[in-house]
């Protein structure tokens, strides 16, 4: 991992109720750069946000609402985020579901130029 | 038994070798005798193992039984048999677009129109997801443009909900007025069921045409996906997914089983104000969908 990426991923780490951040091929879903708790799945994580991160996309674009810049799904116990970076990779987070999703958010876009 | 079923059973028993299985197939099908008309053409392509039309007809059951994977492996045997069979064409295109692909779906829908150029439905499906991908249609209409949102191969309606799409979108104007008094309420909220069937509201695209049915099949095979994820890290239920895009902010939310809204917001609109109509609209199609159980 380089530094730069894993500088980024720490910062999204920081953030309060972060379980952990990753930076993901979109097209196969497999794992490029991680930091995360132990008791996440990485592999699993980083191939079901490919899989979401498709299927959103597609279907915004059958709502005319264009390319997808960010992607969140909020569930009773978490939240997934996800922003698409060049090179095609996505930037993805699994956090608690009272997580800041602006502050995330904000370190996200930053970790999606640094893989520029 | 009617009149057609029997005709065609007539002769079917009298040659159990006759093409004419896929003509009662179909009928079958229409009826929505789906495991009849499944048992029917799986009889037929026994006989007729590369018979491109029985292959048609079977990737058509499979899509009436919301089994999407069977019916676009039954389009794919059609195209591998017969690579310009329209049907097939149509089918795989719908089969595409339902599964996110919609580049892949205006490749074969192009190719669609390529051999079948008087094919108005293939027409009109092409268009629609010209539409949605925002590419401008190359293809002059043969007939006066008619609003026609679904994608829908032609040679019948293939799937029932693929089918009934078609018709809620057209009815459009018939729907439940659920989001009355809400801002977009029949042009930006859209609330669908989990096999792409429009209930109610209604989404226009960029040029006024209604893509209700267009964004409801493509979005009703997202929330198997987020319930899926949801599962596989044990977030517990999915409540929101929230996308910000280009164009427009889309909020999407379950609405108790199997009925999902979109509320689409301008992107100049903070999220958390999208959020905030959703939840709005989220409370009315709770409390219209109660009110319907009663």
């Amino acid at each position: 991992m380089s530094a730069d990426l894993e500088r980024a991923l720490d910062r999204i780490s920081r953030v309060r109720g972060v379980r952990g951040s990753m930076y993901v091929a979109a097209d196969d879903g497999l794992v490029v750069a991680q930091l995360l708790m132990e008791t996440v799945n990485g592999k699993a994580v980083a191939a079901l946000a490919a899989a979401l991160a498709r299927k959103v996309g597609g279907a915004a674009s059958a709502t005319g609402a264009g390319r997808v810049r960010f992607l969140r799904m909020d569930a009773a116990d978490g939240t997934l985020l996800i922003v698409p970076a060049p090179r095609d990779l996505l930037v993805v987070a699994l956090t608690d579901p009272r997580v800041n999703v602006g502050l995330c958010r904000l370190e996200m876009m930053r970790a999606a130029e640094a893989a520029a | 038994m009617p009149e057609d079923i029997r005709a065609l059973s007539t002769v079917l028993a009298a040659d159990p070798a006759s093409l004419v299985y896929v003509d009662l197939a179909e009928v079958l099908r229409r009826r929505g005798d789906l495991e009849q008309a499944l048992r029917v053409v799986n009889g037929g392509l026994t006989r007729h193992p590369e018979h491109a039309d029985g292959l048609d007809c079977l990737g058509r059951i499979h899509a009436s039984r919301d089994d999407l994977p069977r019916a676009r492996e039954a389009w794919g045997r059609a195209l591998a048999v017969a690579p310009d069979h329209p049907g097939a064409l149509k089918g795989m295109g719908f089969a595409l677009f339902r599964e996110g692909d919609a580049h892949g779906a205006l490749a074969v829908l192009e190719r669609a129109l390529e051999v079948a150029p008087a094919d108005d439905g293939a027409r009109r499906a092409l268009d629609t997801v010209r539409r949605a991908l925002g590419v401008e249609s190359a293809v002059p209409a043969l007939a006066p443009a008619r609003p026609q949102p679904a994608v829908v191969p032609a040679t019948a309606p293939c799937a029932p909900s693929v089918a009934a799409v078609g018709a809620a979108a057209d009815a459009a104007a018939e729907l439940p007025p659920v989001f009355r008094g809400l801002e977009g309420a029949t042009a930006d909220i859209l609330l669908f069921d989990d096999r792409g069937l429009v209930v109610a509201g209604g989404l226009n695209g960029a040029d006024g045409a209604d893509v209700s049915a267009l964004a409801a099949a493509g979005l009703a095979g997202v929330s198997s996906e987020a319930e899926r994820t949801a599962q596989y890290l044990a977030l517990g239920a999915w409540t929101t997914i929230v996308a910000e895009a280009d164009r427009a902010n889309l909020v999407l939310a379950p609405v108790g089983p199997g009925a999902l809204l979109l509320v689409r917001r301008e992107r100049g609109m903070p999220v958390g104000l999208a959020l905030r109509v959703a939840e709005r609209a989220h409370a009315a199609a709770s409390a219209w969908l109660a009110r319907q159980g009663e």
